[in-house]
């Protein structure tokens, strides 16, 4: 059936570029691409160096260091040519810097960066060949491998006054931590160490740790009986939960949370996000798709409430169980925590990675944002949003088949299941 | 009345200024001439003459032998000196062609307007169509067509539609601007004739909006012709003839199939011209409008230039070769290359850098931007993976070749012209889409 051709060689040296039409070029070069996301990934990579410190800038230059050193070994060993490789190990290695925690010993960004290089991008034959993005297999390789010490439970913020000085491994645990502003470091340490908010969401939806469960229904029967809680029974409702645990929005925001370097800091990710839709790198589509896809399940997907006498429930549509006001303080949290908004903005919107046709890119955004938060929410992984997208980025080409325009000519409609008339007639 | 629009396409840059105010002039000082006898690239036409003599400008001089080829005539009065071999422009190449070579060539008589003869308004099609084909003509688009044959195939395929294009949305292309400006009422009694040829209905006349206000004094003349002129937005490709006709008819045609399977039938502006000075002055087909432009050209302007000039003649083009058609769409002269009818422009730019490609990195950009809505990025996987029945099926035959995706493509790839080999490897032959014009 597949009929494969000789078809003679534009590229041969008689007939580049020059000799064929168009004679005219756009001045955008796939290195302006590179350089370009790499400048807007290097803001929240900054972001990250002020609120996690020297550490962090220690940690990111070893990322990068080690995917360009990486990368030029490869390629002196195995003798393939380089194919736009320098500037896309930079770009490849400030990505993985942004996903990683800030606090991870040396040998962990070199072993990420060895996985990023060679199994994510070299072995599939390099820049523009690759099936899943090369940052997020390092980022998630690690996560395997050092399961223990890149998932601890508490992870440390610098205190205020030791930004961009403090040394993030001299962390004190602060438990429960309600906020950081005006609250000056501990003696000895530079750092809190504080459960990050997501961890913290997602302890408000397991039995085993009823002690952080705010998310306690009042029974149904009480409540239509117009009668009380028992005062042994009151529970703070579910934005009362939310704020006395996590810290307050504004923070949440300017990334003072637990978290990796880049993964916090939403305001930068964001503006930066927006640069690249500026200039057309990324469709505002993608982002978009993934954000609200997120929303969705986040607001509807049921989330396991303890009873008032410890048994547990699942409650369907945690928008709308105590209110929407603090159902929308839920869903706002569960987004502004973990890593979805970086992955939203810098690690989906991969070029190599993602579908080419808008359509399919919404398609892959819904996958992306559904697919992360049912990790997150029910099953125990270390970076479920990371995972999300390379379950994805695995079904790129298939939604690339599915997902095609009309093209020119094409019928509107055509009759259900009638074989296509050979073009040649 | 509204008109559609279409789903990509790109903003170009202007470039025209260089020629956009230039009127139409002879040019200069010509020394020789060499007719081409087959400009269609097929059917060559018997020549009538002997080496040594000398002919009249407008004399016949060569006949036409089948239903493919043309009577040429002589440009301008001059000494024949022998037949020799050139080549002419056929869609995205050149193909050799025998033809008469003049020297000592008179001053070419400019702009001798012969009194018009209005009697056409009132002749049958029939007779029309005879005094058509008759004359020589082309359809004056690249690939170049008798314009007798093309009547013959709108006839067959009952098109009711007559759509002169006009929008010419490339940069340095002006001819079709400046013969509307200076000879609008031509070009509006040509596409009369033209319609009343095929017996259509509608006589459409699509130019761009950047430029309607030069042309308002001819709404009078478009009223009791019976055409009606559009202003359209300058978006490329709307310049390519499925794209102008999906445009204004929102008609598309099916795949593999003749753009005039929609009703419609597109011609140049100069053929317009053309057909109005053969049928109503008696004036033979000769010459042509050409740009000649370019930032490493010379010489800027519009310049009526007699068939067969070579293009080498035009400029001192040492270090590139001059460019046959717009920059979008054209190609390379080779030596030998003359003007012909399907001449657009002769254009010296800089070549765009040899950068060399890269990998595609699949950014989608040629996909966005592709007026045809395919998915040039599984269109290049195809080619790399000689595969073309998955060729086929992501419709590669649809492609317009307006060179958009090359254009945009920041990898380098030369993705216009793969996709015009799948294309051809499919759809072996003559170029079954009419190809982009302006």
């Amino acid at each position: 059936m597949t009929e494969t051709v000789r078809l003679t060689d534009p590229l041969e040296p008689a007939r580049q570029g020059v000799t064929t039409a168009p004679f005219l070029r756009a001045p955008e070069a796939a290195r302006t691409i590179f350089l370009v996301t790499l400048a807007a990934a290097c803001a929240p990579l900054i972001a990250g160096m002020v609120l996690f410190g020297w550490y962090a800038a220690a940690v990111a230059a070893l990322c990068v260091g080690s995917c360009v050193v990486i990368e030029r070994i490869y390629y002196r060993v195995t003798h393939t040519p380089a194919l736009l490789g320098r500037t896309h190990a930079y770009l490849t290695g400030v990505l993985l810097a942004l996903t990683m925690p800030p606090f991870v010993p040396w040998y962990i960004p070199v072993v990420a960066a060895a996985f990023a290089i060679i199994i994510g991008k070299a072995v599939f034959g390099g820049v523009g060949h690759f099936i899943w993005q090369p940052a997020l297999v390092g980022r998630v390789a690690v996560a395997v491998i050092f399961l223990t010490p890149l998932t601890p439970a508490y992870w440390p913020i610098l205190a205020r006054d030791k930004l961009l000085d403090g040394d993030i491994r001299s962390a004190q645990q602060v438990d429960p931590f309600d906020r950081w502003s005006g609250r000056a470091a501990l003696p000895d340490s530079d750092a809190f160490s504080v459960r990050p908010p997501a961890d913290i969401l997602a302890g408000l939806t397991s039995t085993d740790e009823v002690q952080y469960s705010g998310l306690v229904q009042i029974p149904r029967e009480l409540m239509l009986a117009g009668l009380k809680t028992p005062p042994e029974q009151h529970v703070p409702r579910l934005r009362g939960a939310v704020m006395s645990k996590l810290p307050p929005l504004n923070e949440m925001l300017l990334g003072v949370r637990g978290g990796g370097i880049g993964e916090t800091c939403a305001v930068v990710i964001l503006v930066a996000g927006l640069y690249l839709v500026y200039r057309g790198y990324v469709k505002w589509q993608l982002p978009m798709a993934i954000i609200a896809s997120a929303a969705v399940v986040v607001a509807v997907a049921p989330i396991r409430l303890a009873g008032p006498d410890g048994q547990t429930l699942w409650k369907w549509l945690p928008l709308g169980i105590e209110g929407a006001d603090a159902g929308f303080t839920y869903v706002i949290y569960q987004l502004l925590s973990g890593e979805l908004l970086l992955a939203a903005m810098f690690l989906a919107t991969e070029m190599t990675s993602r579908p080419v046709t808008t359509g399919g890119q919404v398609l892959f955004g819904i996958g992306c944002g559904a697919a992360a938060m049912l990790l997150r929410l029910y099953v125990d992984l270390p970076v479920p949003c990371y995972t999300a997208i390379l379950i994805m980025n695995t079904f790129t080409p298939k939604i690339d088949r599915l997902w095609r325009p009309r093209t020119l000519g094409q019928p509107r409609w055509r009759p259900f299941r009638r074989k296509a008339k050979p073009l040649a007639a | 009345m509204r008109f559609g629009t279409f789903t990509g396409g790109i903003d170009l840059p202007h470039e025209k200024y260089a020629t956009e105010d230039s009127p139409i002039a002879p040019w200069p000082h010509l020394e020789r001439l060499q007719v081409p006898l087959a400009p269609c690239g097929r059917g060559a036409a018997e020549c009538i003459i002997e080496s040594g003599q000398r002919v009249a400008a407008g004399q016949r001089i060569a006949r036409a032998l089948d239903n493919t080829s043309l009577d040429i005539f002589s440009p301008a009065a001059a000494l024949v000196t022998g037949i020799t071999t050139v080549d002419v422009c056929m869609g995205d190449r050149f193909v050799p062609s025998p033809a008469i070579e003049l020297v000592d060539l008179a001053e070419p008589p400019m702009n001798a307007d012969s009194p018009a003869n209005n009697s056409w308004r009132t002749s049958s099609p029939e007779a029309l169509r005879r005094r058509l084909a008759e004359g020589g003509l082309t359809t004056c688009r690249n690939p170049l067509e008798p314009l007798h044959l093309f009547i013959d195939r709108a006839k067959m395929y009952r098109c009711r539609t007559v759509v002169a294009n006009l929008m010419e949305n490339q940069p340095y292309l002006t001819g079709d601007h400046r013969l509307m400006v200076e000879r609008g009422h031509e070009v509006l009694a040509g596409l009369a004739i033209i319609a009343r040829a095929i017996e259509a209905g509608q006589t459409i006349l699509a130019a761009d909006r950047r430029y309607i206000d030069d042309y308002g004094e001819l709404a009078r003349a478009e009223a009791a012709l019976g055409v009606t002129c559009i202003a359209l937005p300058h978006k490329y490709p709307i310049g390519a003839d499925a794209i102008l006709v999906k445009v204004l008819t929102r008609r598309e045609a099916p795949h593999g199939s003749s753009l005039m399977a929609t009703g419609a039938a597109v011609v140049g502006a100069w053929a317009c011209v053309a057909a109005y000075r053969w049928v109503a002055c008696g004036a033979c087909p000769t010459h042509r409008v050409v740009t000649v432009s370019g930032e490493l050209s010379a010489t800027h302007g519009n310049f009526l230039l007699p068939v067969g000039t070579r293009c080498g003649d035009l400029g001192n083009f040492v270090r590139h070769a001059p460019l046959h058609g717009g920059p979008m769409n054209g190609c390379l002269c080779p030596a030998r290359a003359v003007v012909t009818w399907a001449t657009e422009a002769v254009l010296a730019i800089h070549p765009a850098e040899a950068q060399p490609a890269s990998p595609c990195i699949r950014c989608g950009w040629c996909t966005d931007h592709c007026p045809a809505r395919l998915n040039v990025s599984a269109l290049n996987d195809a080619y790399e993976l000689g595969l073309l029945d998955q060729a086929r099926r992501a419709h590669v035959t649809a492609c317009v070749e307006c060179g958009v995706c090359s254009f945009i493509c920041p990898a380098r790839l030369p993705l216009t012209e793969r996709v015009r080999q799948l294309k051809r490897a499919i759809h072996p032959g003559p170029a079954v889409a009419a190809v982009v014009g302006d």
